[in-house]
């Protein structure tokens, strides 16, 4: 059922892609501005079922540190010369569009061709993951994805490989050269593929994650988790933020919970676990809000340090990763090496 | 019911490994035991337990608050492995949290033996102690005091040899007095305790010191601890007995030895014997520098002995290098110096050597002497010489508490006691008999005139009498004694004599006498 997003659902839209974010993806402000901006009216998304399963489809994503994004601003077009590069590649026009990071500012970058292209109401990963090769064509291994990124001053660099942590490697060390952070179109699919091989509805999801959000937002904690269909797993103030000695990314943010409890989020690039006294409460691929206790904003893993007051949420995990054991293997914590994490 | 092994307990034990608390209650007690190489093999425990693992703790703060969470979980209250020193502090909170002793230990193996030994192997534990007392043996010991340390170092136990009044040495530590004074002296063995302190403590049988005790105390031992460690004082004791014995005799030979040296220093009256002069080398004597030399002498039947132990303790009080051994019925010592000290420090070593004589005179009947500053080896000899002079003299002089030093201006009182002897007072009185029976004051003019070297008008000053009468006076003098006092000799024996008969008796003297000598 096709449906439109009017731009006064965009704030919605991107609360709940940054809800989704687990404390990863970036913050949406910018995208927020770049679609508010480009004055179009209501957005039409197309649900995956409504369209031809053989029409080409593409997903665009922003790769690289997402704090350099804030502080290098990308193009009004990050994405136009990737695409026709992508087109040039597979020889057709590529007419439909989806996000392939559910989670954070990614999650929003296909509204960015609205009017232009089909926008479909569907997601490679459903949240926020750190890699490439985690995008869910990957993990089914759907062959002949083809991954266009910037490579600096204007270049172009394309990864035709079945190979998933090529496709990750080559295009990571594209982006480290032009500059840190860059823009990537993945292509090589088709609508088709986005029905076994991604999550769709993913848009619908986030938005009405986001209207639930905005409506509970300065209610009590354990209303807002029930409002968004969260486990509420602790509040408190945060005590400590150790950095893991192997590896500097990983983190565990210590909070004095409720009764003095002894309560950690371990975070990479997002918050992956939470624990209470030692018992695991909830961990990746489950999503986990940390929510600033006062403002209630959704706070990014970098925005989490000593003497803040938080609310920690989690939000189940998206069902496709829980589907079968080979895709969950591809987002669990000890995917990153951090031993003890995976829920049971 | 108490239970086995405890934290202090532990601790006490020399041999745990390397035993550190990390987190969790200070007072923490376990009945069980459970040593596992890592925390899954743990098995469930219904009471506290301590678990000893052999696996090193884990790295993230997460692993960790999870390992503390299943030991809990099994029952346990207590946990120890190495690199639990580098938990989170999150993590150690936890453990507060979950009342876990956390402790970081470096050699599991050995804490694992130690708990066993604790807990099981009571007759283990005193073995290991018995081998230990025993190594101890086995490198000779310079002295009593080097002996208890060598044993207590091995024992790993601090030891104490004891007295019911004092502690007479202690190796390792310091014996608490209340601890001390819960000693029971009567029973062979004791186990004594004060507090968290407690003592195990054994009777020294020792013919020469009676009353003694041997301890091995420390701070938290358990009953077994404690009985273990009264056995390896049982083991040792022998062994302090026999030292103090042998510490004696040694002390004896080396007195008996330096004595012998004295005097034959003193004999030699300072000359240079190459061979006296090495010997007094070897035991640290020099005679380069300045000294001022003292005596000790009993006002009675005194042993020597006993005497110089109570003087060489309390030489440590004063401020300069002192020797002093036995010699004759009393003690002759000096201190020595290589720079030639200011009088204000004479004066200072002198009131030293007051105090010392006085603080000895508690326990001694003793008159003390003290020489004047002498430089050299001559010096060292006339000193000492002076010192002994000087302890004749005060041993007849209860008012001034026994005690004279003898100074530059003291030579009267040394002319004195020279002449003042049994065989020279008689001669000096028949040599001056003829004076005694003529009519004049003669003596007396003779001795003034003497005084007033021979001089007519200034002996008649001295006695505000005319010159012609003394004149007369001394020409009557030479006529009754047949002697002339124009040779220096003659004078000389006349003058000494004069002293002699003049002199009143000893013990009574007039203030004149005090004349020179620092008296009380």
């Amino acid at each position: 059922m096709a449906w439109r997003l009017r731009p006064e659902d965009v704030t919605a839209l991107a609360r709940g892609c940054a809800l989704l974010g687990s404390g990863g993806g970036g913050t949406t402000t910018m995208l927020e501005l770049m679609l508010a901006g480009d004055g179009s009216g209501p957005r039409p998304l197309a649900d995956v079922d409504e369209l031809d399963p053989a029409t080409p489809c593409f997903g665009a994503a922003f790769v690289g540190s997402t704090i350099l994004l804030g502080e290098r601003l990308p193009p009004l077009e990050p994405f136009g010369h990737l695409v026709a590069a992508a087109e040039r590649w597979l020889g057709t026009r590529i007419p439909a569009v989806c996000s392939i990071e559910g989670g954070g500012l990614n999650s929003l970058a296909p509204f960015l061709f609205s009017g232009e292209r089909t926008i479909v109401d569907a997601d490679c990963t459903g949240r926020a993951v750190p890699e490439l090769d985690q995008m869910s064509l990957f993990v089914d291994r759907v062959p002949g994805l083809v991954f266009a990124c910037d490579s600096g001053a204007g270049g172009v660099a394309l990864v035709e490989t079945d190979r998933a942590v090529d496709a990750e490697r080559i295009v990571r060390s594209a982006i480290i050269q032009a500059g840190g952070t860059g823009a990537a179109v993945l292509a090589g699919f088709t609508v088709g593929d986005l029905r076994e091989h991604a999550i769709p509805g993913h848009q619908r999801r986030a938005l009405e994650l986001g209207r639930a959000f905005l409506a509970a937002r300065f209610a009590p904690p354990a209303e807002l988790a029930a409002r968004l269909g969260a486990r509420l797993l602790t509040e408190g103030r945060i005590d400590r933020v150790s950095p893991h000695r192997a590896d500097p990314h990983v983190q565990s943010v210590e909070i004095a919970g409720p009764g003095g409890a002894v309560d950690r989020v371990v975070t990479r690039s997002e918050s992956l676990a939470v624990l209470s006294d030692g018992e695991l409460l909830a961990s990746a691929p489950a999503i986990v809000v940390v929510l600033d206790a006062a403002s209630r904003e959704i706070l990014q893993v970098t925005d989490l340090g000593p003497g803040r007051r938080v609310v920690v949420l989690s939000l189940p995990a998206p069902d496709w990763w829980l589907a079968r054991p080979e895709r969950l293997r591809r987002v669990l914590p000890s995917t990153y090496g951090l031993a003890e994490l995976d829920a049971a | 019911m108490s239970a086995r092994l405890s934290l202090a307990g532990l601790r006490a034990h020399p041999e745990n490994g390397g035993l550190r608390r990390i987190a969790g209650p200070e007072d923490a007690e376990w009945d069980a035991v459970a040593v596992e190489t890592a925390e899954a093999d743990l098995p469930a425990l219904l009471d506290g337990g301590l678990a000893v693992l052999l696996d090193a703790a884990p790295e993230t703060p997460w692993q960790q608050d999870a390992m503390l969470r299943r030991i809990r979980e099994r029952g346990f209250r207590g946990v120890a492995m190495p690199g639990a020193g580098a938990f989170d502090p999150g993590a150690q909170r936890l453990a507060e949290r979950l009342g876990i002793c956390l402790l970081d230990v470096q050699r599991p193996i050995v804490l694992a033996q130690a708990c066993w030994m604790l807990v099981q192997a009571q007759d283990a534990l005193t073995l290991s102690h018995v081998r230990k007392v025993a190594r101890s043996f086995e490198y000779p010991a310079r002295d009593l005091s080097d002996l208890l340390r060598q044993v207590s170092a091995n024992l790993g136990h601090p030891l104490a040899l004891v007295d019911g009044t004092e502690v007479l040495h202690s190796s390792g530590g310091v014996l608490d007095p209340a601890l001390h004074a819960a000693i029971d002296f009567r029973p062979w063995v004791d186990l004594a305790r004060a507090g968290d302190a407690a003592a195990a403590s054994v009777r020294v049988d020792s013919p020469s010191r009676p009353g003694l005790r041997l301890v091995v105390f420390g701070t938290g031992l358990s009953e077994s601890q404690l009985a273990a460690l009264s056995v390896a004082a049982e083991i040792a004791m022998p062994a302090v007995a026999a030292r103090i014995l042998i510490d004696e005799v040694a002390e004896v030979n080396d007195v008996s030895a330096s004595s012998a040296l004295l005097r034959d220093f003193v004999d030699a009256r300072g000359l240079a014997d190459d061979d006296i002069e090495r010997r007094m080398g070897e035991r640290g004597w020099r005679t380069a520098g300045h000294h001022l030399g003292f005596r000790m002498v009993g006002r009675g039947r005194l042993d020597p002995l006993p005497l110089l132990r109570a003087v060489r303790a309390a030489l440590g009080g004063i401020a300069a290098e002192a020797h002093v051994t036995t010699a004759g019925r009393g003690l002759s010592g000096w201190l020595a110096f290589s720079e030639a000290p200011d009088p204000v420090t004479v004066e200072r070593l002198a009131r030293g050597l007051r105090s010392l004589h006085r603080e000895v005179g508690r326990s001694f009947a003793i008159a003390t002497g003290v020489g004047s500053l002498q430089r050299g080896s001559a010096g060292l000899a006339v000193t000492l010489d002076e010192a002994a002079d000087a302890a004749r003299i005060a041993a007849s002089r209860s008012a001034t508490g026994w005690f004279v030093r003898v100074d530059s201006l003291g030579l009267e009182q040394l002319l004195l006691a020279w002449t003042g002897n049994d065989t020279f007072v008689p001669a000096a009185a028949s040599l001056l008999a003829p004076l005694q029976g003529a009519s004049g004051d003669l003596l007396r003019t003779l001795s003034v005139y003497l005084d007033q070297e021979s001089s007519l008008v200034a002996t008649a000053a001295a006695l505000n009498l005319h010159r012609n009468t003394v004149a007369v006076r001394i020409r009557r003098v030479q006529e009754l004694l047949g002697v002339d006092l124009t040779d220096p000799e003659t004078r000389l024996a006349v003058h000494l004599a004069c002293r002699a008969v003049l002199a009143p008796a000893a013990g009574d003297g007039p203030a004149r006498r005090e004349h020179g000598i620092l008296g009380a």
